[in-house]
């Protein structure tokens, strides 16, 4: 255990991830599918040896815990540790290509979930390595939060933070520029003891997330496997609802095996995607004492319920003198109204966490609306994100909530200019520097939107088709693509499995990189990026 | 009796002052020379410098035969720690302490004043005693001076007569022919800025400053049939976001009627705790004398403005601005007793003296027994003393009209039972009533004798 610990975290990963080839292999051998199967526990037994071997080579030389190798790991994991997982990938479909297969798995480990292949020309061990490197991804966003941004105070626990230099009160100046009380900051050397280590501190907070997120994942599997669902879809859906990937091995609604309870179950275990609070670590985000009082939690259920009633009562507005015939013209308007209502509150949620799967209802909720595209909402609500330092992806609520109650606060100021806003120290952050931090972040979200959709319409892509899918990039929600009706491309193939109707696999090369780094951009954030570029990290 | 005051500021002065007034052995502690020294010239007290929880501080001052000790001094925790070694070592037998922060005050942790635990008998909060009154004066928005008695069943109001005033001119004998129901006594009249209690065949004129006994549900009428009507009150702004002010926009955020409030705050950290505290008020940081602040505040169409600071000369300044712009009602804060005869020059509607709040409090307690309740009126012209009646009194058994009260001195009410009434001629006065009497400051001692009350009956 010591030794691994001073082991580089990227090779560690790596190690891990080579290990984890091992569950498809088995799995496919138990399918009788003896090629796949070979292929991934022969690429095991070489990534294990390849990864011993690097670790040989890197422990004698630890390296000194800088911001910069634990943003560069953190890039490093999402962009090169996909070439290493895509290779079995590869391998098995052998006509799709190194390049596709990589994306495919960027796309995964990024918990995005967009997919270049048709679900139903996939070998099923494919799509549990999918699934797998969805969930793993998952896993390892929810770890890096509290053991690699969270000292860096970024992915939005700059938020919360305490801001720098200041103390929290208006003050007078005091007299010179190290106040009486100054705390040494933790950049100190004092600080940098070897618990302080990023594999570390990886390795303990996997220690705390790991039976939680496993447990779960566990239970909702067992769940819905007494709900009707089979083997490999229910892990599947399992894995994609905890990681919020959205990865499944068939295409169609959420609950299309299971039916409305199954979808109840995705739904209940979605709820963990809004708030750290469900998670352990990370203490230092929690706005409020209660969980009633949970800003990402109330925002959460005002948005969805939001959704679902504009959908819900854009119907009235539309269809005003529309008379079913009779009586059992009412009861069936008011079951299409009640599976309407359940299909805009799922998707609304499954939306807003970045996962991406649709109601059984969805459909239904559709025509209740009248609405022709109602998943331009969805796509709103995906660019709004779950909980800040959970799986989910988009500009997260935490930021969101700032942002409404800076606003909210601003207009408060037109009336009184010098009153003063309560709420208690935590309120008073998040509306000051908070606001601040998360209206850059708004900004960069916004403008790297803007240059994903540029350098994506530089190859022959309809611009709305451009739009969606560097939202569901960014976002890190794939399906969303299946959601709104795109014009599809068809300039680039997948191979036979491809599917390139789906928005995705068509797409040229370059295109398809640029995604790829959206994805990632998404994923590790814009502002965790630009703090790379800052000079600062670089500087010896 | 010994009694030992520790803290010579503005609270121990005083009740050194009463205290010492009635007789009493007093010793007080400070840590300002200068102040002991001022005070054992001005009062009949001996005094002792040093730290008042030091036990050898307090030995010298005579703490163990001291019957009782009132912790005084500015900080908490060295009131605390007095009573403890008073209790722990000398075994002074009754203690009482003056607790300024709220987190001492919660009533959940009362049980901490146990003798076993922290050994205070009384615990007194100058603070809530002025957001008491203050409150209490809102109530009575038209008065200038307002207090309770028997548990708030009798009320004490003062008020200043204006010229369309319908009692003017009018002897009090014929006010109570013509309005027989109702409770009103006039106790006091301040005329000419001299305070005296009126006969029977006295007029009022205008511009008296008249003290009126009434009982609680009378108070409407009263205020009417003085001149006063009650006015509702829906916005009030309160100057300066201290304790006392905090306390106050608490309990007027607390009333069922919504208010709407305004804090006003120069300090922004205590601005900010202030608005933390608070729901619905809004709590505004800037400087309470400000035109531009006050105009934002909405004070010229407030119905009530309190200036509640801890200066003097701030309260009285931003009550005069805000009765300027127009608010209906200033109120104002005013440690100095000597700046109240400026209020009626400056137009301001009434004041808040938390010394004398804080004061009759401790009297109150000193005097616990068969004296309830004392309230020093104006610089301490007069008192109203509510008390029991004692077997051994000479009241008792006899009527109204045969009682030889002093010429400054009058009854305001009677409690028999469950019954408060308005004392006639021929009421009988009996052993167990309870009795209100107004009394000027130099009839007081001929009203305690009547009432044979001394300060052992505790």
């Amino acid at each position: 255990m010591k030794l691994l610990l001073r082991l580089p975290l990227i090779v560690l990963l790596g190690g891990i991830g080579a290990l984890a080839m091992v569950l498809p292999g088995l799995y496919a051998h138990a399918q009788d599918s003896h090629k796949i199967g070979s292929i991934f526990l022969g690429a095991a037994g070489l990534f294990v040896l390849l990864a011993a071997i690097l670790g040989i080579a890197t422990a004698g030389t630890p390296e000194g815990p800088r911001a910069r190798s634990v943003l560069l790991t953190m890039l490093g994991t999402m962009a090169l540790l996909p070439a290493m997982l895509a290779v079995p990938f590869a391998l098995a479909l052998p006509d799709t290509g190194f390049f596709n297969a990589w994306w495919e798995m960027i796309s995964c480990l990024t918990t995005t979930g967009a997919s270049l292949y048709s679900p139903e020309l996939l070998p099923a061990p494919l799509h549990l390595w999918r699934a797998l490197v969805g969930w793993l991804g998952g896993l390892f966003m929810l770890v890096a939060a509290i053991a690699l941004l969270a000292p860096l105070r970024v992915g939005g626990f700059e938020i919360m933070s305490s801001p720098y230099g200041r103390s929290e009160r208006f003050e007078r100046l005091p007299r010179s520029a190290e106040g009486p009380d100054a705390l040494a900051p933790l950049t100190h050397p004092a600080f940098q003891t070897e618990l302080a280590d990023p594999a570390h501190r990886v390795m303990r907070a996997g220690r705390v997330v790991l039976p939680v997120y496993a447990g779960l994942t566990l239970l909702m599997w067992m769940l819905l496997l007494m709900l009707g669902e089979t083997g490999l879809v229910a892990l599947t859906r399992a894995m994609g609802t905890l990681s919020t990937s959205g990865i499944s091995p068939v295409g169609g609604p959420a609950g299309q095996g299971s039916g409305i309870a199954g979808e109840v179950v995705i739904f209940l275990f979605l709820i963990p995607a809004l708030s750290r609070r469900f998670w352990p670590g990370g203490g230092e985000l929690r706005a409020s004492e209660s969980w009633a009082g949970d800003p990402e939690l109330q925002m959460a259920a005002g948005v969805v319920l939001l959704v679902s009633v504009v959908l819900f009562a854009r119907h009235f507005a539309g269809a005003i003198g529309v008379s079913p015939e009779g009586g059992m013209g009412v009861l069936g308007t008011l079951d299409s109204a009640a599976s309407a209502a359940w299909g805009g509150i799922f998707n609304g949620l499954s939306y807003l966490t970045t996962t991406g799967w649709n109601s059984v209802e969805w459909q239904g909720a559709r025509n209740w609306s009248g609405l022709s595209s109602p998943g331009l909402m969805l796509a709103g609500l995906a660019m709004m994100g779950g909980g800040v330092a959970t799986t989910a992806g988009g500009v997260k609520l935490l930021r969101v909530y700032a942002l409404a109650r800076h606003s909210e606060r601003e207009l408060e100021r037109i009336v009184h200019p010098s009153s003063v806003g309560g709420g208690g120290l935590m309120a008073r952050r998040l509306r000051r520097e908070g606001a601040y931090l998360a209206f850059i972040f708004f900004m960069l979200f916004a403008s790297s939107i803007a240059v994903t959709v540029m350098l994506i319409s530089l190859q022959r892509v309809e611009f709305d088709s451009a739009t969606i899918l560097s939202i569901a990039a960014l976002t890190n929600t794939g399906p969303l693509a299946g959601a709104i009706p795109l014009t599809p491309t068809f300039q680039g193939s997948a191979g036979m499995a491809g599917a390139p109707w789906a928005g995705w696999a068509g797409l040229p090369g370059l295109t398809k990189a640029v995604l790829a780094g959206a994805m990632i951009v998404g994923r590790v954030e814009t502002l965790a990026i630009l703090a790379l570029v800052s000079p600062e990290y670089w500087r010896r | 009796m010994k009694i030992i005051i520790c803290g010579a500021g503005q609270v121990g002065w005083h009740i050194a002052r009463h205290l010492a007034g009635e007789r009493n052995d007093v010793t007080i502690i400070d840590t300002n020379a200068e102040l002991v020294r001022r005070a054992t010239d001005a009062l009949d007290v001996q005094g002792v410098t040093g730290f008042a929880s030091h036990p050898d501080v307090l030995d010298r001052a005579g703490a163990r035969d001291a019957d009782l000790i009132i912790a005084a001094t500015h900080s908490d925790e060295v009131n605390m720690v007095t009573c403890q070694v008073a209790h722990s070592v000398f075994q002074v037998p009754r203690k009482i302490a003056r607790l300024r922060s709220s987190a001492y005050l919660d009533a959940i942790y009362s049980d901490l004043y146990r003798t076993d635990h922290l050994p205070i008998d009384v615990v007194i909060s100058p603070e809530r005693e002025v957001a008491r009154a203050a409150i209490q004066r809102l109530s009575a928005p038209s008065t200038f001076d307002a207090e309770t008695f028997l548990e708030g069943r009798l009320h004490l109001l003062g008020i200043l007569l204006e010229p369309d005033s319908p009692v003017l001119n009018t002897p009090l004998r014929q006010l109570n022919d013509m309005f027989i129901s109702l409770s009103a006594i006039v106790s006091g009249v301040r005329r000419g800025g001299k305070l005296f209690a009126p006969e029977p065949g006295d007029q009022l004129f205008e511009g008296d400053q008249v003290y009126v006994f009434t009982l609680a549900e009378d108070v409407p009428r009263t205020l009417e049939i003085f001149g006063k009507p009650m006015a509702k009150q829906e916005s009030v702004v309160i100057i300066g976001a201290g304790n006392v002010g905090l306390a106050v926009a608490q309990a007027l955020e607390a009333r069922p009627e919504r208010i709407r409030v305004k804090l006003i705050e120069r300090s922004r950290a205590r601005a900010e705790d202030a608005a933390d505290a608070l729901n619905r008020t809004i709590v505004l940081n800037g400087d309470g004398l400000s035109a531009e602040l006050l105009e934002e505040a909405a004070v010229p169409r407030a119905d009530a403005v309190l200036a509640i600071t801890d200066d003097d000369k701030t309260n009285i300044l931003a009550a005069v601005r805000a009765k300027q712009a127009g608010a209906k009602l200033a109120i104002s804060l005013v440690n100095d007793p000597t700046l109240m005869s400026l209020m009626e020059p400056l137009d301001i509607d009434a004041f808040i003296n938390p010394r004398a709040s804080t004061v009759s409090t401790i009297l109150r307690h000193i005097r616990h027994g068969r004296v309830r309740d004392i309230y020093s009126i104006g610089d301490a012209e007069a008192e109203v003393i509510e008390a029991q009646v004692l077997s051994t009194s000479p009241i008792a058994g006899r009527a109204v009209r045969d009682i030889e009260f002093p010429e400054g001195a009058l009854m305001g009410a009677v409690r028999k039972g469950e019954r408060v009434i308005k004392p006639t001629g021929d009421l009988r006065i009996e052993e167990g009533d309870i009795v209100v009497i107004f009394a000027l400051t130099s009839d007081i001692p001929e009203v305690e004798r009547l009432l044979q009350v001394s300060i052992d009956f505790f």
